[in-house]
């Protein structure tokens, strides 16, 4: 995925396999499954280019890193209930309570 | 004529007054996973309850359980078949709510994940746990039959020290270990399929809050209480990156206030919920059940 958003056009499995091999040892089988499931998710896009399929980032990087932080800190629509927070945001008031309930915590457990 | 009556007095009851008393109590936050049951068995009982009133009034209108016989020219068979109708499409109402809530949300959280795993770093920590380049302070699972997945900002680690992650981690572990998000389903379902004007807000965020409690004592008791406490307070204290996040109201003080008194532990109050929650699933079951068991019995002798 990082070489195709490095990459100024679609590459062909053979190129992306001939980027990676500098740093890493994959087959050339192991990128194309990648890639076709890649194109699957629709986080690729494929074109015909003779006899192989051509593969570009369906967005760039910082869209999709956008899309998921829009899912992320989506509090109300219906985007909230797929995924589970740990912690939301609070307001200054209900952020002063809470030093204060950690405050006799730490000084219950010294 | 009384059975549908009573029914439509405990759908009204179980719907109104007893949400909004129980979410102004204080108790249930001392037994979460009882209160988790209780929560559910009103919200079934009321379904069943609503049901029952319908199925009930159409029979004691269209005459005795056992002898069917519609007549289209009686304007009470009429009213009786309107009545069942009616009911029936509640009925549908609910199973379709159900159905839609289950795909959408299953659709956004294997997009949601897709994303993840181009964007994120695999971390060896714990299993499918992916660290996210974003200043962000953000902790959050995606629950999932295989392949679920917790993923850990960059500002979130940065704000965490070693023990305040393992509570995190622990946190969301157990979200995704009992399943939280379908006790969640069930209600956000609930609460979509019934028309704007009637539904309210309060179980939906009362299962919320109390799935919340749940995760945090299975942390607590893992970790302590004083690393989860530090680690909700490092992270909800950071500072919001968008205005719209500062404005819901948010169960944390509840959750940190928690933390700082000693473990709850009150084995006769969650018996008495689990036995009232029972209790209501029974009672309207078996009103609706008694009349057809009943006819169902004559039939046979």
């Amino acid at each position: 995925m990082e070489q195709l958003w490095a990459a100024d056009g679609a590459l062909t499995v053979r190129e992306v396999h001939e980027r990676l091999a500098g740093t890493r040892d994959l087959a050339y089988t192991t990128v194309m499954t990648v890639l076709d499931r890649l194109a699957k998710k629709k986080l690729t896009e494929r074109e015909r280019d003779g006899k192989a399929w051509r593969y570009k980032a369906a967005a760039p990087r910082e869209e999709m890193a956008a899309d998921l932080m829009r899912d992320a800190l989506d509090r109300a629509g219906d985007r909230r209930e797929a995924l589970v927070r740990f912690v939301g945001q609070v307001s200054d008031e209900e952020a002063a309570l809470l030093r204060d309930a950690l405050a006799r915590l730490e000084a219950r457990e010294g | 004529m009384i059975t549908p009556l009573l029914l439509a007095a405990l759908a009204l009851v179980l719907t109104g007054p007893a949400p909004a008393l129980l979410a102004r109590s204080s108790w249930p936050y001392r037994i979460p996973r009882a209160a988790v049951a209780l929560w559910q068995a009103i919200a079934l009982a009321a379904v069943l309850a609503a049901l029952g009133a319908g199925l009930a009034l159409s029979y004691s209108t269209a005459g005795e359980p056992g002898e069917p016989r519609f007549d289209p020219s009686s304007a009470r068979d009429l009213a009786a078949a309107a009545v069942l109708a009616l009911t029936a499409l509640v009925a549908v109402r609910l199973v379709w709510a159900v159905g839609r809530v289950a795909v959408g949300t299953r659709a956004r959280r294997k997009r949601h994940r897709d994303l993840v795993d181009v964007l994120a770093t695999p971390d060896g920590l714990i299993p499918g746990l992916r660290v996210l380049a974003e200043e962000t302070p953000l902790a959050y699972c995606l629950p999932a039959m295989r392949g679920s997945r917790v993923v850990v900002s960059v500002g979130a680690l940065d704000c965490l020290d070693d023990g305040e992650l393992r509570a995190v981690l622990a946190h969301e572990q157990a979200h995704l270990r009992a399943r939280h998000d379908l006790v969640l389903e069930a209600f956000t379902a609930l609460h979509h399929a019934f028309p704007r004007w009637v539904r309210s807000d309060v179980a939906l965020d009362q299962a919320r809050t109390l799935v919340e409690l749940l995760a945090d004592d299975d942390a607590r008791r893992r970790n302590g209480p004083l690393p989860l406490a530090r680690a909700l307070v490092a992270l909800a204290g950071s500072p919001a990156p968008e205005a719209a996040l500062a404005a819901a109201k948010s169960s944390t003080v509840l959750r940190v206030q928690r933390l700082a008194d000693p473990e709850p532990n009150h084995p006769v109050l969650a018996s008495a919920t689990y036995a009232t929650a029972a209790l209501l699933l029974v009672v309207p079951t078996l009103t609706v059940a008694a009349p057809i068991l009943k006819a169902l019995a004559n039939a046979v002798t």
